[in-house]
């Protein structure tokens, strides 16, 4: 060991305190970095896996269509290297079954062969038996077995056929154009295909019935023959390859293609991005139609497409941009600390002939023996800590992110660590080639002297020449003149003339600042993202019971009515069966709340009314139209359909009085009255959106008993420039831009006019003023989340008497298990509900159902819990690094000057005047750290906002306040704590000492 | 009058087996406007001496009167109000405060003490000890000779009850040493300043009335100088 290392290693030693926060330093950076990579990767993994066992590891589809090469094309792929594995599917035929299967099966069973590595390829899994191995046996979904009592081993016989399309009458020569593109799927070039009289029809195209689609065909099955299978296996979830246009699809091994349709799946080794598994596809089967598993590719890290993951990468680069300077800063403090305490001991060293080459090796040794032991420590730490994570998150994460088909467990990639390590030694050595140039160009005397003249700045000098008027010395004037006194212009000087010092610990003040608002802001975008993405708040209750009764034919007036009815009449008769449904209702939350252990949380009906909103009580969410939530008609009045809730009395009335209303106002029958919830949650396939539906209170026109001709009451639907929105109408084209209508339909059963297209103005209909009093950002605790479209709440009193002229209203009931056994009281629930409505209401039951919302682990607080504990524990290690930075520079700031501290003491400096000056100057770098921190922090809270934003429309920007408040108060914490500790390492130190520590 | 009085002063550095006795009962007392020099060699407590009649460190036993008062009587913050008003020190290596110019750093005890500035009395001593024209200058600025007048000036300026200069020429070339030497002499003569300096060397205390000599903590000569 030479000279140069032993006096490090002494060094370390000597300071063992700083050494040890040296070393926790990079470990919590390595940590950190680790953390988030391997979350990262764990989290990629995740999404392989699960979309490996739902979809397969296929990367490359081969669609072929009638190609007479296939099979030698297919020989080919088969014997090239880099094709390591393949599978294919062909259609063998479709069985149709009978009216009481086609309710629950689908109106074919389609049957498949497929041949090659199934399991994997095409993530074909049996739930219960095995998968086939030849063509007489059979896989069958699930359903077989609840519905019809099938069992492995037993045989079932179909008349199977082939599809052929037949054109409608007179429609013979018509042609028609498929084409679809699955999710998760990137197709390359056209695959779309021209569907003339008798074109045979494979697995991928949906049944086709002209008066459903509006289209010219029909189809048939043809060439008949009886074919018997054994089951071998059922499988419960349907994947991929399991999924066909024709409905549940049977599986069975290498049967003959009796048809030239086939998927040839492709997994292949060697390729880098999604083009080359494009090109290899392509160049092996260059006549046929292409897809690509691009969801698995993006997984694999092969695609190139990151349009849904951008949030994702966004976060993690922000996140370790954040955690990198802060660990540099954390880092390059400790060691300029270190390397300016012992400048003296440089100058020394230098004096006795070290070279400045060896000055420099010797700080650079310094921090290898910190990165040596920190970085491991913290690869460890980091890679435990998500262990610890995942094994408590893992099952919910599993659950919401891929319905639990495979389990999330944590995967560490070497490169990733290697990666994290590589970050840190650097952060490292960045840290300490700054404090080591900086050791190695003191000059001897300079070092000799440091504890005399090198704080003071040029400009430092220019002030002091100065300021020579004996009269005017010490005068300082204004508030902070006289609270601080001496102390204070001493503190102002030091301030003025100074170098650097103040400044490192103003820098670490900022980013205290930015680490624990970038904790803050993530909290907060990110729990708008959760809150959107779950659509809001949790309702209340443990267990709800929700019902509906069938329509009944005076209600709704399906079939014409036995002569004419004016619009004001089906008003009336609607009104008075909601009443009625209303009132029965009401007997079954009443007789479920006498069930032992319930105890009631309130009730709601809900059902849809269209509305004519005015242009200026309509929120943003009406411009875009994308959303669907209807929008401006002609006149610049908007048109939507409202869903409208009913809450019973006591729970409106709570509901109203915490919005900071009158609740009396809304139970005038009179005046129909209803609170707007403002806010909405919707989802455009790509975006999460957090949606304004009102900005103003004021009066919308509710539109009821609606009836054509004066005998067909109409179901009223919006559309946007003639095209229906959830409706059946089917040919959508482009609209944006065009005025929205309300547009009329029929239940199917009026056939007379079923077929009809009227407008508003053949409608007669009767308007109600619905006045919104009251806006509210969420509907209350027993509604729920907010939903995805206009929600008007009221309360239960006005269902007596107005119900718009709706129909079938859906009862909810919540209930919380007083004893804790939810899982009791909602099946108590259940039989006392259905027992209750079989006996005691006059009504058909359309559907009786309940939700225990703990047993199936709500998924909106498992995902808030996910994102809490994320941010929990990124916050506490943020709130650490800028704390323990804090902590060093300020009270090493401290101990640095002790002798000058010493010197003030010596000549009458009293602990009072000391601790003004110290609070004095800690006041002004403590401001001049939290501007710029609060500057910085906007900014970064900013970048988080486009980042997070980009899965969400309508997040707002704002700063959180309540974070900002909490990191100035815990950088000020931080800073008094390092200061009181720096004041008491200063005082404890004798006097006399200090002023002989100037010797070496 | 008398003006410091030391009886029986003890100190003791350390405990148990590593316990060092710095001073050892030391007793003597000083009239006002004496300039004593306390010599002895490198280790001797002639520095501990000092420090304790400075008030800056505590004794393990005896006391110090200054004016009259009992020094360690007091508390820690009237410890550092007595140490503005009635003791200048100056030390062998200045102690200038760095972010201070001349003139700020001579009046630091005066504003400390939150007193106006007597101004003649900065203009008289700035002349007397030659620092005219460098009223603005920084410490590092200076030459080790008028860092030291710097000092001195610091501690005149309070008129203190008494000086404590330890080894003041100590880090000075004979030239500078020499100027030192007669400005201190020159302060007491003229303005009648009690002086107590601390050295090693036998040829600057004979600038001294009177010379004490410490050896292992201990008084054992204490003479008058006859001119």
């Amino acid at each position: 060991m030479n000279a140069m290392t032993n006096f490090t290693i002494k060094s370390l030693r000597a300071n063992r305190v700083r050494t040890f926060v040296t070393i926790i330093g990079v470990a919590l950076a390595a940590a950190l970095l680790m953390a988030v990579m391997t979350t990262y990767t764990s989290l990629t993994d995740f999404l392989y896996r699960t979309e490996a066992a739902t979809s397969g590891t296929w990367m490359a589809k081969v669609a072929s269509e009638g190609s007479d090469t296939l099979a030698a094309d297919l020989a080919t792929a088969q014997g090239d290297p880099t094709i390591t594995d393949t599978s294919v599917l062909h259609d063998v035929g479709f069985a149709e079954l009978t009216p009481q299967q086609q309710d629950r099966l689908g109106r074919y069973q389609t049957i498949l062969s497929g041949e090659g590595n199934m399991e994997t390829v095409l993530g074909v899994h049996a739930s219960e038996g095995r998968l086939p191995e030849n063509d007489h046996e059979i896989l069958l979904f699930e359903g077989w077995k609840t519905t019809e009592g099938l069992a492995v081993g037993d045989e079932l016989t179909f008349n199977v056929g082939r599809r052929v399309a037949v054109p409608v009458e007179g429609e013979e020569s018509s042609v028609m154009t498929h084409g679809e593109v699955r999710l998760g799927v990137e197709s390359v070039g056209d695959n779309e295909i021209d569907i003339v009289a008798g074109t045979p029809l494979n697995s991928s195209i949906g049944y086709l019935d002209a008066e459903v689609d509006g289209s010219t065909f029909n189809e048939e099955l043809v060439d008949l023959h009886e074919q018997t299978y054994t089951v071998v296996g059922f499988y419960d979830h349907v994947g991929y390859a399991l999924y066909a246009g024709t409905g549940i699809v049977a599986l069975t091994y290498g049967a003959p293609a009796d048809t030239s349709y086939a998927d040839v799946f492709l997994v292949m080794d060697d390729v880098q991005d999604s083009k080359d598994v494009k090109e290899k596809a392509q160049a092996l089967f260059p006549d046929d139609h292409i897809e690509l598993h691009s969801a698995l590719l993006r997984f694999m890290g092969i695609s190139s497409d990151t349009s849904l993951w951008t949030t994702f990468y966004g976060l993690i680069i922000v996140l370790s941009t954040v955690i990198i300077l802060a660990c540099v800063s954390l880092i390059f403090n400790a060691f300029a600390i270190s390397v300016a305490e012992r400048t003296s001991q440089f100058g020394l060293l230098s004096s006795v002939g070290a070279t400045r080459k060896q000055l420099r090796r010797a700080v650079i040794l310094e921090a290898l023996c910190v990165a040596i032991i920190g970085i491991p420590l913290g690869v460890i730490i980091g890679i435990g800590g998500c262990a610890a994570t995942f094994a408590i998150l893992g099952p919910a994460i599993s659950q919401i992110a891929g319905n639990g088909v495979v389990p999330f467990e944590l995967a560490v990639n070497p490169a990733v660590v290697l990666i994290a390590v590589v970050l840190t030694l650097m952060t490292v050595f960045l840290s300490v080639w700054i404090p080591a140039r900086r050791a190695s160009s003191t000059t001897i005397i300079d070092s000799l002297k440091s504890a005399h003249g090198s704080r003071v700045s040029k400009r430092g000098a220019k002030l002091a020449a100065k300021a020579t008027n004996g009269r005017r010395l010490w005068r300082s004037g204004g508030i902070v003149g006289r609270a601080f006194g001496v102390g204070g212009k001493l503190a102002k000087m030091n301030r003025k003339r100074g170098a650097v010092k103040g400044r490192t610990a103003a820098v670490s003040l900022a980013l205290a600042i930015v680490l624990l608002m970038t904790a803050g802001s993530l909290n907060t975008f990110l729990g708008s993202l959760v809150n959107t993405v779950t659509g809001g708040y949790v309702t209340a209750g443990d267990v709800s019971v929700s019902a509906q009764f069938m329509s009944t034919q005076a209600a709704t007036y399906k079939e014409p009515f036995d002569g004419p009815i004016t619009a004001e009449e089906l008003l009336q008769v609607r009104n008075e069966q909601f009443a009625s449904e209303a009132q029965a209702f009401k007997g079954v939350y009443d007789h479920l709340s006498e069930t032992p252990e319930a105890e009631p949380k309130g009730w709601t009906l809900s059902s849809s009314l269209p509305v004519v909103l005015p242009r200026e009580m309509a929120g943003s969410a009406f411009s875009a139209s994308k959303n669907g939530l209807g929008g401006p008609m002609q006149d610049g009045d908007c048109a939507a359909i409202a869903r409208v809730r009913y809450v019973d009395d006591a729970a409106f009335d709570a509901y109203v009085r915490e919005l900071g209303g009158d609740p009396s106002i809304y139970h005038d029958v009179a005046h129909p009255r209803a609170v707007g919830v403002s806010r909405a949650y919707g989802n455009d396939g790509s975006t999460y959106q957090l949606l304004t539906t009102l900005q103003d209170t004021g009066t919308v026109e509710a539109i009821g008993g609606a009836v054509y001709e004066g005998r067909y009451p109409a179901v009223l639907g919006i559309s946007e420039g003639g095209v229906m929105i959830g409706g059946s109408m089917s040919g959508a084209t482009s609209t944006d831009g065009e005025p929205w209508d309300f547009v009329p339909s029929f239940p199917r059963a009026n056939d007379d006019v079923y077929e009809q297209q009227p407008t508003m103005e053949d409608i007669e209909y009767v308007s109600i003023d619905l006045e919104i009093s009251a806006l509210a950002d969420e509907p209350p605790a027993v509604v729920g989340s907010a939903g995805e479209s206009l929600m008007l709440v009221m309360p239960m009193s006005l269902a007596a008497t107005q119900g718009f002229g709706m129909e079938a209203p859906y009862f909810e009931g919540q209930f919380d298990a007083a004893g804790g056994d939810h899982e009791q009281l909602a099946e108590d629930l259940y039989t006392r509900g259905t027992a209750y409505f079989h006996d005691e209401v006059p009504y058909d039951l359309a559907f009786c159902s309940y939700n225990d919302r703990i047993a199936e682990m709500d998924t909106t607080q498992m995902l808030a819990t996910i994102v809490n504990v994320f941010c929990l524990l990124f916050t506490v290690i943020l709130a650490l690094i800028a704390m323990a930075n804090v902590f060093n520079t300020v009270t090493n700031s401290l101990i640095l000057r002790r002798r000058e501290f010493a010197v003030m003491r010596s000549i009458g400096l009293s602990n009072r005047q000391f601790r003004r000056m110290i609070t004095d100057e800690c006041m002004s770098f403590g401001i001049a750290g939290l501007i710029p921190g609060l500057v910085i922090s906007a900014g970064i809270s900013y970048l988080l906002y486009a980042v997070i934003g980009q899965s969400m429309e309508g997040l707002m920007f704002n700063l959180p306040w309540g974070y900002v408040g909490l990191a100035v108060a815990m950088t000020v914490l931080a800073m008094g704590v390092s200061v009181a500790y720096g004041m008491h390492r200063c005082k404890a130190d004798n006097v006399v000492e200090a002023l002989r520590s100037d010797s070496i | 009058m008398e003006i410091l009085s030391v009886s029986h002063l003890t100190k003791i550095y350390g405990e148990g087996e590593t316990a060092t006795r710095a001073l050892d009962d030391v007793s003597f007392s000083i009239e006002e406007g004496e300039f004593v020099a306390i010599i002895g060699s490198s280790g001797s407590g002639k520095s501990t001496l000092l420090h304790l009649i400075g008030g800056v460190d505590r004794p393990t036993s005896g006391n110090v009167l200054l004016n009259g008062v009992d020094v360690y009587s007091r508390s820690d913050e009237e410890l550092a109000v007595f140490r503005r008003r009635e003791v200048g020190l100056v030390y062998q290596f200045y102690n200038l405060v760095p972010v201070l110019n001349v003139v700020e750093n001579m009046t630091l005890p005066v504003a400390l003490d939150g007193r106006t500035i007597n101004t003649d009395r900065l203009d008289a001593l700035l002349d007397r000890l030659a620092l005219r024209g460098r009223e603005g200058h920084l410490p590092r600025q200076l030459s080790g000779g008028q860092q030291q007048r710097v000092a001195i000036g610091r501690a005149l300026m309070n008129a203190p009850a008494v000086v404590l200069a330890d080894e003041p020429t100590g880090n000075l070339d004979t030239h500078n040493s020499c100027q030192i030497m007669q400005l201190l002499r020159d302060s007491n003569k003229e303005l009648g300043q009690t002086m107590i300096v601390i050295t090693h060397d036998e040829e600057i205390a004979l600038a001294a009335d009177r010379i004490i000599a410490i050896e292992d903590g201990r008084a054992v000569r204490d003479e008058r100088i006859r001119r």
